[in-house]
């Protein structure tokens, strides 16, 4: 039988690239937010934005720094404090996409430990990592 | 069934890509910076390899670039004899250092205070970036051009590449400690902190050194002559390319040649993994960065495995295992979806 022809890889999109003459950086890119806010100075005009889609953004940015920040712990050793002043230590693996389970592997419990587990978020209060 | 890797090449260079430096994990993400022979290093977003923006205002081919930690800052080294620190939120630049000859190699200690420079001029030259005004602390002692020069040992010694010779060298004392020599070019050099090991390449081998002792721990011949390699942070696979245009991926422990790829249309001048190991860059002759994934098929960045749509019919859903566990396992512990990966028609250009 013959081995049928491997697909490749599904892309959302190319990566973009830079845009006509400009040098990019945008002003009001999110990490712009990363330098402290000097009002009226000639550099950064102050823009006036209706308070609605100024929180909208800030909401974004904090979405985006969260989704990273389960990124950025795929893999690592994870402390868990739950309910009932139970802690907990795992690998984390993956979270679904309401951020209502998280996925674990080598979950060290009081009664043993787990080799892969589901720990329920709302169970969790609060959980460390070290990057 | 396994898939074909679907690189991601990044445009925007229109001359040799010669150098490419990622970032650390930072809140918003990981950075990557190219050095392009085009005198116009870019920063991009480490994970698609979107364009961010370009440094504008070197007057010759960069021929280094790096970020520090945070991705706060960037420094460059060019054909212009200058090399510059950058603000890389902005792009804004903020420091030009003059040097007496082509700058090749630029590197930042963690803490960002400092810069390490080297060059055609054969020294090291340590700068104190919060005295930009002082003159920088030099080291001589390399007979020939430094192609790379890399903060080591938490910051305590520095390694230097020349044409045929790697040192390292007390940061306090200033003074060599140690040294190796090679009957070949040497053509990269790439230092791990996480084991302290040094990867360097020259002709057709790959060696591992011990950054602490230059001890020889490993050597690995591939088929064509490599420009430059990189090991990934936890220390499984490797990835080389050279001037055959390919890019080969070997089983670190074993040796084994795991995979080769084509698609770069000249000589591979740079690869480097991320700093989560998740893909590896690779920069080229042909003026193109390419991203490739460590795990083909696996969800992460760009790729991504796509839902069916009622409504779409282009779609085809052949079932596809997640790499490293079986369906069954993936059944038996999601709740719902079972993280299959369905592959579109092929559409995108690699």
């Amino acid at each position: 039988m013959q081995t049928p022809l491997p697909s490749p890889v599904p892309v959302l999109r190319l990566p973009r690239g830079p845009e006509g003459l400009s040098r990019g950086f945008a002003p009001d890119g999110r990490r712009a937010l990363l330098k402290p806010e000097v009002p009226g100075t000639p550099e950064s005009p102050v823009v006036h934005e209706c308070q609605e889609s100024q929180e909208q953004r800030a909401r974004a940015l904090l979405r985006e720094r969260y989704l990273r920040s389960l990124l950025a712990m795929v893999g690592r050793q994870v402390s868990f404090t739950l309910h009932e002043g139970v802690h907990v230590t795992a690998h984390f693996g993956a979270t679904d996409v309401e951020v209502a389970n998280f996925y674990v592997l080598q979950l060290q419990t009081p009664i043993g430990v787990q080799a892969e587990a589901l720990l329920r978020c709302s169970d969790i209060i609060a959980y460390t990592f070290k990057l | 069934m396994a898939m074909r890797q679907t690189p991601l090449t990044c445009s925007g260079h229109t001359r040799p890509v010669v150098d490419l430096a990622f970032s650390g994990i930072t809140p918003y993400g990981y950075f990557l910076i190219s050095a392009c022979k085009d005198g116009k290093p870019m920063l991009r977003q480490g994970d698609t390899g979107d364009w961010i923006g370009t440094f504008l205002g070197h007057k010759g081919a960069v021929w280094g670039a790096t970020l520090n930690k945070d991705a706060t800052k960037a420094a460059t080294a060019a054909a212009d004899f200058t090399a510059k620190v950058w603000d890389a939120v902005s792009g804004d630049e903020l420091m030009t250092l003059a040097h007496k000859h082509i700058v090749k190699s630029v590197d930042f200690t963690q803490d960002s205070n400092y810069l390490l420079t080297a060059g055609q001029d054969k020294l090291l030259r340590i700068y104190d970036l919060n005295k930009p005004e002082a003159e920088p602390k030099e080291i001589s002692g390399h007979t020939s051009g430094i192609k790379k020069a890399l903060w080591c040992s938490e910051d305590k010694q520095i390694l230097s590449a020349d044409d045929k010779t790697v040192r390292l060298w007390d940061h306090a004392t200033m003074t060599e400690v140690k040294s190796l020599s090679f009957n070949m070019s040497v053509s990269s050099m790439e230092y791990i902190p996480e084991g302290e090991i040094l990867v360097i390449t020259y002709g057709r081998s790959i060696a591992f050194h011990s950054a602490v002792s230059l001890e020889l721990i490993k050597s690995f011949e591939t088929p064509a002559t490599i420009n430059s390699a990189s090991l990934h942070p936890e220390k499984e696979f490797l990835v080389a390319g050279g001037e055959d245009f390919k890019l080969y991926k070997y089983d670190y422990n074993s040796g084994e040649e795991l995979e080769s790829y084509k698609g770069h249309f000249g000589p591979i001048h740079c690869v480097r993994f991320s700093p989560d190991g998740e893909l590896y860059a690779s920069g080229s002759e042909d003026g193109t960065l390419r991203l490739w994934q460590t795990v083909v098929g696996k969800t992460y960045g760009l790729w991504k495995c796509v839902l069916p749509e009622e409504d779409s019919g282009e779609l085809a859903k052949p079932k596809i295992s997640f790499p490293e566990t079986t369906e069954e396992e993936l059944e038996e512990i999601a709740s719902e979806n079972s993280d299959s990966i369905y592959s579109s028609t092929p559409e995108v250009k690699a």
